[in-house]
């Protein structure tokens, strides 16, 4: 009879193991986080390694940020004036453009790219190096690998990502501005003019804080992942992989969170 | 990090386009040039759609924006902080009035400037203002002008004796 109380307990018991495994992960991303904080804020620092990371995470990633920017705005400014055009609306379209762009699309999407770009690649070298074991060899040099990994790599990613989400703002209403100009006819000057009178400064800083938090996201998925990386190279693939789908789940998830924070009146 | 001058470049390149459109921004809506600034105030009854950092206009051309909205929580009045440019010296008697550039919103104020000979001081406050006006309730004063007075007027005139009645039963119960 032992066997049919375990057919019957044995969905829950699977059901059980399933959410304990859940919350013990959700926990070691959460101690992780705490110790790459804590490396963060307090001395001693790597400045080289931060240099170079914000080098490889901030300036780096300009080109695709500056494209992805520029595409989005215009495919942005020429939906709204078509789309818009059923009830009128054509007349606002660079403020909903600008709107979009600051609130929504920029700090989002520069976010995505930078979670393709720069996630997978910090999971990636630091799961080779893991892997690799030179992470074990500087335990014996009496280096902090936290300190001389981890937290480059958060603090580059948390303070460069608002840097280029201010990029992918201007650029963004510069691609719309090109599509008013050409497709639409209305001058760029009416166009800035209207975007400058319309858009808050509010606007702009709540877009500036989600793409802070975005870029903390981005560097923790990278390390913790790469950390994390058991195997050899299938590992290390399989770490560069899980933390580009984690990093963008997660932007999306906590975009929609820090958005109904900062939508209430 | 050597080596990679193509994309360094790039880099670079995307900066400067950036800082121009910002610069062509700036110049186009008069923003780099801030100029010698001073501030009034003004309280109105009704604040409309005003928000901070909507146009302050002397006949139509902008001389400055509101800084802040806030209530007087005595005389429910709608208090704004305007900040205008420091060349434009307003008449003590000049009204300020809110109204919108079309039927749907560009909030602004408009001052018209008075006759007075002596000016209004930084920090002054403009005496003379009208508030917004209730686009949809003069919308419906139209559309239903006498919709307060049939209602009113029948009900007497129906049930004269019922009235009293009711009004009696009060201090009864």
């Amino acid at each position: 009879m032992a066997s049919l109380s375990q057919v019957l307990l044995g969905p829950v018991a699977a059901l059980g193991r399933a959410t304990r495994d859940a919350l013990a992960s959700v926990g070691r991303v959460a101690r992780f986080a705490g110790q790459g904080i804590a490396a963060a804020l307090t001395p001693p620092w790597y400045p080289r390694q931060i240099l170079s990371q914000f080098l490889s995470v901030g300036f780096y990633s300009l080109p695709v940020v500056g494209l992805t920017a520029w595409f989005t705005g215009a495919a942005l400014a020429l939906n709204i004036y078509s789309g818009g055009d059923r009830f009128n609306a054509s007349t606002v379209m660079p403020q909903i453009v600008a709107l979009g762009i600051t609130r929504e699309l920029g700090p989002v999407l520069a976010a995505l790219m930078l979670a393709g770009r720069v996630a997978s690649a910090m999971a990636s070298e630091i799961g080779a190096m893991r892997a690799t074991e030179q992470v074990d060899a500087m335990v014996t040099l009496s280096t902090d690998p936290r300190r001389y990994l981890i937290a480059p790599r958060l603090i580059a990613a948390t303070i460069s990502l608002p840097l280029l989400t201010l990029i992918t703002d201007i650029i963004g209403i510069a691609g719309g501005m090109q599509v008013s100009h050409y497709l639409i006819d209305l001058a760029p000057g009416i166009y800035v003019t209207n975007t400058v009178d319309f858009i808050t400064a509010w606007d702009v800083e709540s877009g500036l804080i989600k793409a802070a938090v975005f870029g903390f996201i981005i560097g923790l998925m990278g390390c913790f992942h790469g950390d994390n990386a058991k195997g050899g190279a299938r590992g290390v693939g399989r770490a560069t992989t899980s933390a580009m789908v984690s990093a963008a789940v997660l932007i999306l998830a906590s975009d929609y969170l820090l958005t109904s924070v900062f939508a209430r009146p | 990090m050597r080596g990679n001058w193509g994309e360094t470049i790039l880099g670079l390149a995307v900066l400067a386009f950036a800082g121009i459109f910002l610069a062509y921004a700036l110049g186009v809506t008069g923003m780099g040039k801030q100029g010698a600034t001073y501030e009034l105030t003004a309280r109105f009854g009704e604040a409309g759609g005003i928000q901070p950092g909507a146009k302050v206009t002397v006949s139509g051309v902008k001389v400055g924006d509101v800084r802040e909205v806030t209530i007087d929580p005595k005389t429910f009045l709608a208090v704004m902080r305007l900040t205008l440019d420091d060349k434009v010296k307003l008449p003590s008697d000049s009204t300020a009035k809110i109204t919108s550039d079309g039927l749907l919103g560009g909030a602004h104020i408009a001052i018209a400037p008075g006759g007075a000979a002596d000016d209004l001081k930084p920090g002054g406050e403009i005496a003379n203002t009208q508030g917004a006006v209730d686009l949809f309730g003069l919308i419906g004063q139209v559309m239903r002008p006498k919709s307060d007075a049939p209602a009113e007027k029948p009900a007497p005139a129906a049930s004269p004796s019922a009235a009293p009645k009711g009004t009696a039963d009060l201090p009864e119960m």
